[in-house]
This record gives C-alpha cells, structure tokens and sequence, in this order.
C-alpha cells in the first residue's frame, strides 16, 4: 500500500481512531490515489500540498468526522497526577507545620524558662509555668537556647520554606493554570489539531 | 454533489473542472468528513468503474436545505459585494 497511506494508518492508530473505519478511509485514500496515478497523475493530484504532512492530514480528517478517541489532557493519567500532587502537598504541609510548631514551642519555652530562671519558686507540676510537656526544657534549658537558638531558628526558618515551596509546588502542578499544564495543553493541541472529544465510534 | 452521488477523488475532478482546484487539495476529505459528521451527506458503499468499491457521499434533507440555504447567502453577500465594486472605477491600460 502506498507510503503516504501507511503513515496514514499510523496517526489514526495513534490517534485512537477505531480500527474499521481507519482501514475505511485508508481503503478509500488508496483507491483515490491508485486511480489518480493511472489516468498518469500522482498522489499530489488528489491530495494537494497535504501529500508532504500525511500526520496532519491523517489528524484533520479523523478529527473532521469525529473518530478520534477522547485525548488525555495531561500526558500522566490523573491517578498518577493526583498521587504526585497529594505527596507534594503531603510533604510541604507536614515540613511547614513542623516548622510553626519548632518556632512557636521554642517562644513558649523560652518565655517559661525565662519565668522559671526569674522565679524559681513558681514552677508548676510540670516544672515550668505554661510549657507543654513535650516542649518543656529541664533545667539546661536557657543555656542551649542561648548556644543553640540561631542554628534552631535558622533550621526551623528552612523546614518552613521547604514546605511552603513544597505547598506551591503541588498548588502549580495541580492547576489548569500553571506553565506544566499550558505547555502540556500546547502540545496536545499541536499533536491534535483541533481537539475534538466527541468520539463516534459509529463513523 | 447536487450533480449526482459521487466519491472523494470524483469530487476533487469535478471542482478541478470547474476552475476550483484549491478547494479540492486534500481539504475535500476533511470537508466529507465534517458533512457526514453534521448529517448533511449520506454515504453508501458501491462498486465504481472496474476500481474497487468506493464511498459514495450524496445530499441528504437537511444537506439539501443547508446547500439551498447556502446559496441564497452566498447570492446575498456576492450581491453587496458586486454593488461596492461597481462603485470603483478601474482604469484599464493606456
């Protein structure tokens, strides 16, 4: 069969179009060419300037009669989308909760161990006043977050940008808006032409 | 198509005939495509002369309402097109 048919055949294949109604229009293709080069013309004669694109012919027609099958919109099936979103979130929601709560316990514990060191008598059962059990400092306390308070709130500042980056991320590679999901559609539409849903696989 | 049921490469002839021989460029298949789509055509499979069977696209109702329809608006729009160039004075040679 022709050259210009099989690439033809290829696109429509590609393209979802279903396979008794390509081989339709490839027969049909065929016998139009076939008869144009025995009354000593060429395929140009029936197919024009589109002899030298057979993809996009093969795609303007399929997509014409409404054969092609429902194109993804994005390249990853969107289980597969939703599952990276959700880590992304996952992951800069935690790294930026931790990172409050690292900054809001060492405010509290400074200010209780403040307190404490001011009045020594006034500690309450759990040793200092207004201090969460987790979040208490023993009696070491003023001194490592005097030796250690820069390096912690450097620490806890970098947990709080990696998920907030983490979160903006997931925000971006989510929406229909954002530059992965425009060039994504960009390339779609090229590789389509006119996108065309409706599928008939009746035609 | 209003002639008479033909097929793809028989309709790119006919308008070739009649000096339209861009229209059928390889655009005439999307164009079949998109009639039958709309259901203004009806197809039909049958034998041509000693070829293999081909697909024979012709008129159906609501394509002939749509040719009729289209041609009262192609008239209408040649019409006011001619009136304004009747108004442009085009000097021919010296």
């Amino acid at each position: 069969m022709n050259d210009f048919v099989e690439e033809c055949r290829r696109e429509w294949r590609r393209l979802g179009v279903p396979d008794p109604i390509a081989n339709e229009m490839a027969a049909d293709l065929a016998a139009d060419i076939e008869e144009a080069e025995a009354e000593g013309g060429s395929a140009e004669d029936v197919l024009g300037n589109s002899v030298f694109d057979p993809q996009r012919f093969a795609a303007s027609w399929a997509g014409a009669r409404g054969v092609t099958a429902p194109q993804p919109l994005f390249d990853e099936p969107p289980k597969r989308r939703g599952v990276l979103a959700v880590a992304l979130a996952g992951f800069g929601a935690f790294f930026a909760l931790a990172a409050v709560a690292l900054l809001l316990g060492r405010r509290s514990a400074s200010a209780a161990i403040s307190v404490r060191t001011i009045f020594p008598g006034r500690a309450g059962p759990y040793g200092s006043v207004g201090v969460a059990p987790s979040l208490r400092f023993p009696s070491f306390g003023p001194q490592f977050v005097v030796q250690h308070g820069g390096a912690f709130v450097l620490f806890a500042g970098l947990m709080l940008l990696l998920g907030v980056v983490a979160l903006g991320l997931a925000v971006m590679y989510w929406s229909p808006w954002s530059p992965w999901s425009r060039h994504r559609l960009k390339v779609h539409a090229r590789e389509v032409g006119r996108p065309n849903r409706s599928a008939r696989s009746g035609r | 198509m209003g002639e008479g049921p033909a097929y793809g490469y028989e309709m790119t002839k006919r308008l070739r005939a009649r000096g339209l021989s861009i229209v059928g460029e390889g655009s005439i298949y999307p164009l079949l495509g998109r009639l039958e789509r709309d259901g203004l055509v009806e197809t039909r499979r049958a034998a041509s002369n000693g070829g293999p069977p081909r697909k024979y696209y012709s008129l159906s109702p609501d394509g002939q309402r749509a040719l009729e329809a289209g041609v009262t608006e192609w008239q209408t729009a040649r019409d006011a097109v001619d009136g304004a160039l009747g108004l442009v004075k085009v000097e021919v040679g010296p």
